[in-house]
């Protein structure tokens, strides 16, 4: 276990075992955003391994002035966004401004234990992949950051280089949107 | 606090960052609003889902390899210097 400013340290030395923390504990974290976002395997793990590339590059420079998790994530989103954008160089127009109304739910049905009563674990995580991907990217980022990492407000507007305020309002969009989702095929068993 | 207010604030409720004032308001429309329990509860179960269920990790084999890969990188990293 290293403190921050151990780490960078550590790494600075190019000390093998910091670099096995160092892996350990931000890989997944760093793994899991890309591949929300993106959906495919294995360009998230480019985007891994590009996110420590350039952390390596930096040591020398790293001011610690963000977490190291933090400078990880930002990295990862950008080179992940970078990605979406190449593959759909029109998708600025999913990044429209976010004072449209929150739309009302449509699906009252009360359907908290049909997950735990009929589905496999396997078919829980096919409900919830199926969910996430019709999640808008904008909103999807600040969802995975909050609510899949446990990160900060603050820290998933310093990811996502977004405000405060406005990642309140995407997490808000997203949990709706997801239950919605997760209401029209699972509803139907309640 | 009408079913519209509810859904606004909806979030915050269940952040529990909405002062005292507005979380008694909600919680006695949520005490007469069946329609507004449910999306209380039913989004409250979407999050605990993901929360438990959402932390895929890199395939164990792949996660070998790109390990590999970048020991050999920031090791070599030494090397150069």
């Amino acid at each position: 276990m290293y403190s921050e400013q151990e780490l960078v340290t550590t790494l600075r030395r190019r000390d093998p075992d910091a670099f096995t923390f160092l892996f350990e504990s931000y890989s997944d974290k760093v793994y899991r955003l890309a591949a929300g976002l993106l959906e495919d395997d294995m360009e998230a793990e480019g985007v891994v391994q590009e996110s420590f590339l350039r952390l390596f590059e930096r040591l020398d420079r790293f001011e610690g002035r963000a977490k190291i998790s933090t400078w990880l994530y930002r990295v990862a989103y950008n080179a992940a966004m970078d990605r979406l954008r190449q593959r759909r160089p029109t998708m600025m127009l999913d990044f429209a401004a976010d004072d449209d109304d929150i739309p009302a739910p449509v699906i009252l049905a009360d359907w908290r234990d049909v997950p735990e009563r009929l589905l496999t674990e396997a078919e829980i995580k096919a409900e919830l992949d199926k969910a996430i991907t019709a999640l808008p990217e904008k909103h999807k980022a600040v969802f995975i950051l909050r609510e899949i990492e446990g990160l900060s407000t603050q820290e998933t507007a310093d990811i996502t280089g977004i405000s405060i305020s406005a990642a309140k309002v995407r997490l808000h969009r997203a949990r709706l949107f997801l239950r919605e989702r997760l209401a029209e095929s699972l509803a139907q068993h309640a | 606090m009408t079913c519209e207010e509810l859904l606004q604030y909806l979030s915050d409720y269940i952040d529990q960052n909405l002062d005292e004032e507005l979380t008694a308001a909600a919680q006695e429309h949520l005490a007469t609003c069946h329609n507004c329990r449910v999306v209380l509860d039913t989004t409250q179960q979407t999050i605990s889902l993901f929360r438990e269920q959402g932390k895929r990790t890199i395939p164990t084999l792949r996660r070998q390899r790109l390990f590999d890969q970048l020991q050999d990188a920031f090791l070599q990293a030494e090397a150069d210097c």
